[in-house]
């Protein structure tokens, strides 16, 4: 059967099936958008922290945008070309058309993968330290001898698997182990699936005698060969641990004693953020375990240096400013956020001063890309004095959490439109004999898909890098 | 539908200018954001209209809005008012005219 109104335009609506059907999608498109800019708005007016500003990285971002123009402009050429059936030419503007949305997840990707990678953490004063963790967040705990297992006696949730749970995070080779019995065991699968049986019978066993309706839990104990130390993240945990910790519990209930060695945070920190700080010089950042005296007086340089640049741009000349500075986001970000790009403060104020421009149109998020070299300060932060730490995702903040979402979401959109672009170009060869006419339609449709796309990203592009 | 050889000649010429521009708009957004204009609002504000010009730009022409079966706009006409109220809903968070004005 003949699909109607195809080619030509129906009577009635004065347009070929198709175009009616792809508007009416685009239609819920915007609704879709729309509501999630709307969100956007909401988070932005109820943000109780400086929404960041050029935070992302700008040049990544108009790379894309450029990329989508292209592509947009490639797209209505594959059209027209294909309407005055310039086949070869059709066919080469479509596949740079895919190629493009392929570019643009790339790029996407990059940005992305950046931000999963730097951490922002907010110490107890309110300063926020940003950087990169170099071996994610981890806690040594040692001088550990038993291993305190408990075999469920029904089915649970929690029950003992220390092949899985525990073993892995031995540091270095894992000892042999003693059971009850005074049997030397190394523990693995097949050992510890015959100790399981073992507890298991002694526990029912134990219910026949006391005549108890449930299998109750049973305790094995391992004795290791050699003290053993664990290096693990504390999200491997039951439960975190406190400072000073002499116990931790594992996530299959298996639970240990012994001393916390290291439960510092390493931190290769690429910026501070004082303006949560409410006295910013004697901020827990400038701690001499920290990042001490050096820095500090980076900072009250560049604070001095911003005040007067400010002074210089808007003094109305009898010593006051034409402009409140507290009003001034920019201001406030040049005299409170101190990027980091090298190991210590660099000496020479002109180079300072120049390069922080630079510097601070790309800090802090551009570093995330830098790798981890030598560029930056270590610190060792210590749990107590941490407060909260994230990475660039949305558990950061509702900004981070709406630019995923719009991005995602748009990401998956620019995925979808080079499916059926690429179904059109290399998929429908047979139409492209036979009705080359209504292939144009469709590429037309398609068309108005992706042009929607590049229409998006115009308002995310500014909304989430720039403004 | 601009279907004759010439017009579609025509039209790729449109295409490639209206491209020209609208990477033009781009640059210009984008070294107007490191400008500190009198307040950010502004610079919002003035991001937000170059946004919409090239919006305009890429639905007038390249999505052919400006000549299209009167269908099309009956469609817009509501899916525009819609979202016209989406966006004007964040009165809400500034001020909630049903309870007590001065508190």
């Amino acid at each position: 059967m003949d699909i109607p109104y195809t080619v030509t335009a129906r009577p009635d609506t004065g347009l070929y099936n198709a175009k009616v059907g792809i508007w009416l999608f685009l239609a819920s498109e915007v609704m879709l958008f729309g509501g999630l800019f709307s969100s956007y708005i909401f988070l932005r007016v109820g943000a109780d922290y400086p929404w960041p500003v050029h935070e992302l990285n700008v040049t990544l971002g108009f790379v894309n945008t450029l990329v989508l123009i292209g592509s947009s402009v490639t797209v209505l050429l594959a059209w027209a070309n294909l309407k005055l059936r310039n086949i070869g030419k059709y066919k080469m503007y479509m596949v740079i058309t895919v190629l493009c949305a392929g570019a643009f997840m790339v790029n996407k990707s990059f940005e992305y993968k950046a931000k999963f990678q730097h951490y922002s953490v907010t110490l107890t004063d309110g300063t926020i330290l940003t950087g990169h963790l170099p071996h994610g967040y981890e806690i040594e705990f040692g001088d550990v001898t038993t291993l305190n297992l408990t075999v469920a006696g029904k089915h649970s949730a929690v029950d003992a698997d220390p092949v899985d749970y525990v073993v892995p995070y031995i540091k270095g080779e894992a000892p042999k182990f003693k059971t009850e019995s005074g049997e030397e065991i190394v523990l693995d699968k097949a050992s510890f699936k015959k100790l399981r049986a073992e507890a298991h019978d002694k526990a029912v066993a134990k219910a026949k005698a006391d005549g108890l309706k449930e299998t109750p839990n049973w305790n094995v104990k391992l004795t290791a060969a050699s003290p053993i130390t664990f290096v693990l993240p504390p999200s491997k945990l039951l439960a975190k641990p406190t400072p000073g910790a002499t116990a931790i519990a594992f996530r299959d209930g298996t639970t240990v004693e012994g001393k916390m060695i290291n439960d510092k945070m390493t931190l290769e920190v690429d910026g501070i953020d004082l303006r949560a700080t409410p006295d910013k010089e004697k901020s827990l950042a400038f701690d001499e375990h920290y990042l001490g005296e050096p820095w500090k007086k980076a900072f009250i340089d560049q604070r001095e240096h911003a005040i007067a640049e400010f002074n210089e741009k808007y003094g109305d000349g009898k010593g006051g400013t034409t402009r409140d500075p507290l009003k001034s986001a920019t201001h406030q970000k040049h005299m409170f956020f101190v990027p980091i790009h090298s190991a210590t403060p660099e000496v020479h104020d002109h180079a300072k001063a120049e390069g922080e421009h630079k510097a601070e149109a790309h800090a802090p998020a551009e570093h995330a890309e830098g790798g981890h070299g030598g560029h930056h300060p270590e610190v060792h932060l210590e749990r107590q004095h941490v407060h909260f730490f994230s990475n660039f995702t949305p558990k950061l903040n509702s900004y981070y959490a709406i630019y995923f979402v719009l991005t995602g979401l748009h990401g998956l959109h620019v995925v979808a439109g080079a499916m059926v672009l690429g179904y059109f170009v290399f998929f429908n060869g047979r139409m492209l004999r036979e009705d080359p006419e209504r292939l144009a339609n469709r590429v037309e449709v398609g068309g108005l898909f992706w042009h929607f796309v590049d229409l998006v990203w115009i308002f995310l592009f500014p909304l989430l890098y720039l403004l | 539908m601009a279907d004759s050889p010439q017009e579609i000649q025509k039209q790729v010429k449109k295409i490639l200018l209206i491209g020209a521009i609208l990477i033009f708009f781009t640059v210009v957004t984008v070294a107007l954001s490191y400008v500190e204009l009198p307040s950010h609002s502004l610079n919002i504000i003035v991001g937000m209209i170059l946004a919409t010009i090239k919006a305009a730009l890429v639905a007038l022409v390249f999505m052919h809005l400006n000549h299209e079966a009167k269908l099309v706009y009956k469609i817009l006409a509501f899916t525009v008012a819609f979202v016209l109220a989406l966006f004007l809903l964040f009165y809400f968070s500034v001020s909630d005219p049903l309870v007590f004005k001065d508190f």
